[in-house]
């Protein structure tokens, strides 16, 4: 067991030299500190990070230029929210809003696009799994690709392992305030993939209340071809199940489409070997012949007799 | 639901309504109060979803918030002068005080940021209800206490005015603004009640009308959003004509019945010397007219895409019940006529 970090005290130096000629005394004396309190750990450190040693306030940095082109940033954000509700609904004018059939929500086109996903794979339990995002070819596409591996950390707890995702990060309006999308007028979503014929999840994350539904995410299956050839997928938002942590939930209900936060694949196939998906874009499109409210039945399974 | 259940249900807020309006004394319209919040709730939440069950968390917070603060200025009331009769209220601070939660209970400015997201989780027939018979009760005893302070009353008044026309300026969802549309004529009732609280009973008559037509037009139409409304015309074409004219009544456009109330408003407040406020409370009316025109815009005057088979339900028969509607509908648009016997009756 490690030593505490201690402090020497002046009056300790002063009694050890005073008592120097006392042996026995002086190494006892002279390593007499004051304990200090450890770190507090806080939230799930990912294997490989180091661990606390900063108290929280050993770790602000003040740095005044940055506070103000924080101030700068979000007083802007303010304003073009300002002004965008005098054009129209969304920012939009009302004749645009009603004649919309289509909107191309996410497209990768430049490196900042890359900047609103983030990545991550079961490395972050302890497996093996590797995933990267980076751009196609001609700056065109975004290419989610890594490796993947179904061996499980050896925790002694986790069973089954081997998933790699890509979701988009939440986005904020000003003075990061949540911003959620409305894609109430729209019951597809339409994405231009190409896979390597593996089967994707599609993840759709809205907007919840409560604490315990923090994990709620509507789930869909992306079949991907694999081919040299791009494929158009139209997935309409009825097909979308209610799962919590990735398990499926008996009570189903409808994807409300009026508060959307977050979007993301996750491959978890059980298939070990490298893997890649190719996006062109995400959108979502308004299929009028498409009048299904929802897929699965909404009366109550297994009930308690 | 079960058929049973919901019996109950209708059955518990019919009573707590009830016996708040038959109550003479506080705690009894406490009580009728709180049966009504506790019957609405699981009529709230019977679909199960999520923004349900949201809308009911918070339409309960905020209701039970007001019920205790009522029953804390009626209790203090009670200690001052000893008195629980709710026309008896005399203090001066428990009066000022019961204002705010009879305010918070209708959703007026600036107690109104439950209601668009109470209204937007419910479907629309539990909405109709929300907007409609749950302000019944809070409006009963805020007729019967002696508004002692014409002040505050004006201020929330053209407060909810303001929030109700601009905040339903952007919306594109139909709860959301019939919402904001709600807060803004909760705002012209409060501001002639210092002055004439049977001005205020006609007002709320008045929109109980025009917002169960509204509620009805869009249950009819399936339509929760602006763009749902837009390709609606195919499914009730003479409902598509009429709708026009029950927002603008809603807008307070003359001939139709919208346009009573606030004239007899208008006409009071200029008597009371208030021209200013006069001025004011009509400007701000323009602003809730802006996104009814919208509506009627999107609905009637413009044709939406739509495909083929979106283009011919009205050549089926329509089945639903509609009788509430038919009736609800004329009474908005029709009723301006009978102005003279509303003035008359204001002479009681």
């Amino acid at each position: 067991m490690p030593m505490p970090n201690v402090t020497c005290l002046t009056s300790v130096r002063l009694l050890s030299s005073i008592f120097r000629h006392h042996q026995l005394l002086l190494p006892s004396v002279a390593s007499v500190k004051v304990p200090k309190r450890t770190v507090f750990q806080g939230e799930y450190r990912r294997p490989g990070r180091p661990k606390e040693d900063k108290f929280p306030w050993q770790k602000i940095n003040f740095n005044f230029s940055k506070g103000l082109q924080g101030i700068k940033k979000h007083f802007t954000l303010l304003k073009k929210e300002f002004f965008e509700r005098w054009v129209g609904p969304q920012g939009k004018p009302l004749l645009e809003h009603i004649l919309e059939q289509n909107r191309v929500i996410w497209e990768f086109r430049g490196p900042e696009s890359l900047e609103g996903w983030t990545v991550s794979s079961d490395r972050e339990i302890g497996g093996q799994s590797e995933v990267y995002l980076k751009l196609g070819r001609n700056n065109n596409t975004c290419l989610l690709y890594g490796t993947m591996s179904s061996t499980p950390p050896r925790d002694g707890e986790t069973r089954y392992s081997g998933y790699c995702t890509m979701r988009s990060k939440q986005s904020l309006a000003s003075f990061d305030r949540k911003k959620h999308f409305d894609w109430s007028s729209f019951n597809t979503l339409h994405l231009r993939v190409r896979g390597d014929g593996r089967p994707w999840m599609v993840n759709i994350a809205a907007e919840s209340y409560f604490s315990h539904q923090k994990d709620d995410i509507y789930s869909y299956f992306l079949y991907t071809r694999g081919g040299p050839y791009w494929q158009d997928v139209k997935i309409p938002f009825s097909k979308f199940f209610l799962t919590h942590r990735g398990r499926i939930q008996d009570s189903q209900h409808a994807l409300w489409l009026d508060k959307i936060n977050t979007i993301g694949f996750t491959l978890g196939d059980k298939a070990d070997g490298p893997f890649q998906l190719e996006i062109d874009y995400i959108g979502v499109c308004k299929d009028y012949a498409h009048t299904e409210e929802f897929a699965y039945e909404l009366y109550k399974r297994n009930p308690e007799v | 639901m079960s058929p049973y259940t919901l019996t109950i249900m209708i059955f518990g807020i019919g009573l707590g309504t009830t016996i708040t309006l038959m109550s003479s004394h506080w705690l009894l319209a406490w009580m009728g109060l709180e049966i009504n919040t506790l019957a609405m709730l699981p009529l709230m939440s019977q679909h199960n979803h999520p923004r349900a069950v949201q809308a009911t968390t918070k339409y309960f917070l905020t209701q039970a918030t007001a019920a205790a603060m009522l029953l804390f200025a009626s209790t203090t009331n009670a200690w001052i002068t000893g008195e629980w009769a709710i026309q008896q209220m005399t203090s001066l601070i428990p009066l000022t005080m019961i204002t705010m939660p009879l305010t918070l209970k209708i959703g007026l400015a600036p107690m109104h940021s439950w209601l668009p997201e109470v209204l937007q989780g419910l479907d629309l027939n539990t909405g109709l209800i929300m907007s409609t018979w749950q302000k019944l009760a809070p409006f009963a005893l805020l007729l019967q206490i002696q508004a002692n302070n014409p002040t505050l009353l004006i201020t929330l008044g053209l407060l909810s005015t303001l929030v109700g026309g601009w905040g339903g300026m952007n919306q594109t969802q139909l709860r959301k603004i019939l919402a904001y549309s709600s807060i803004a004529h909760l705002g012209w009732m409060m501001l002639i009640l210092p002055f004439s609280p049977s001005l205020t009973l006609i007002t709320f008559i008045t929109y109980i009308i025009m917002t169960c037509s509204t509620f009805m037009i869009f249950e009819i139409n399936k339509a929760t959003n602006i763009n749902m409304l837009a390709t609606s015309w195919a499914k009730a074409p003479t409902l598509t004509s009429l709708t026009p004219l029950v927002l603008l009544s809603l807008g307070g456009l003359p001939p139709l019945t919208g346009f009573m109330p606030k004239w007899l408003i208008l006409q009071e407040l200029t008597k009371q010397e208030l021209t200013t406020t006069a001025t004011f409370v009509a400007m701000t009316a323009l602003l809730s007219l802006y996104f009814y025109l919208r509506l009627s815009y999107a609905m009637t005057l413009t044709m939406a895409p739509n495909n083929l088979p979106g283009t011919i339900p009205w050549r089926l028969q329509f089945k639903s019940f509609s009788m509430p509607l038919a009736t609800t509908t004329m009474a908005s648009i029709t009723l301006l006529p009978i102005m003279p016997a509303m003035s008359t009756l204001l002479k009681l």
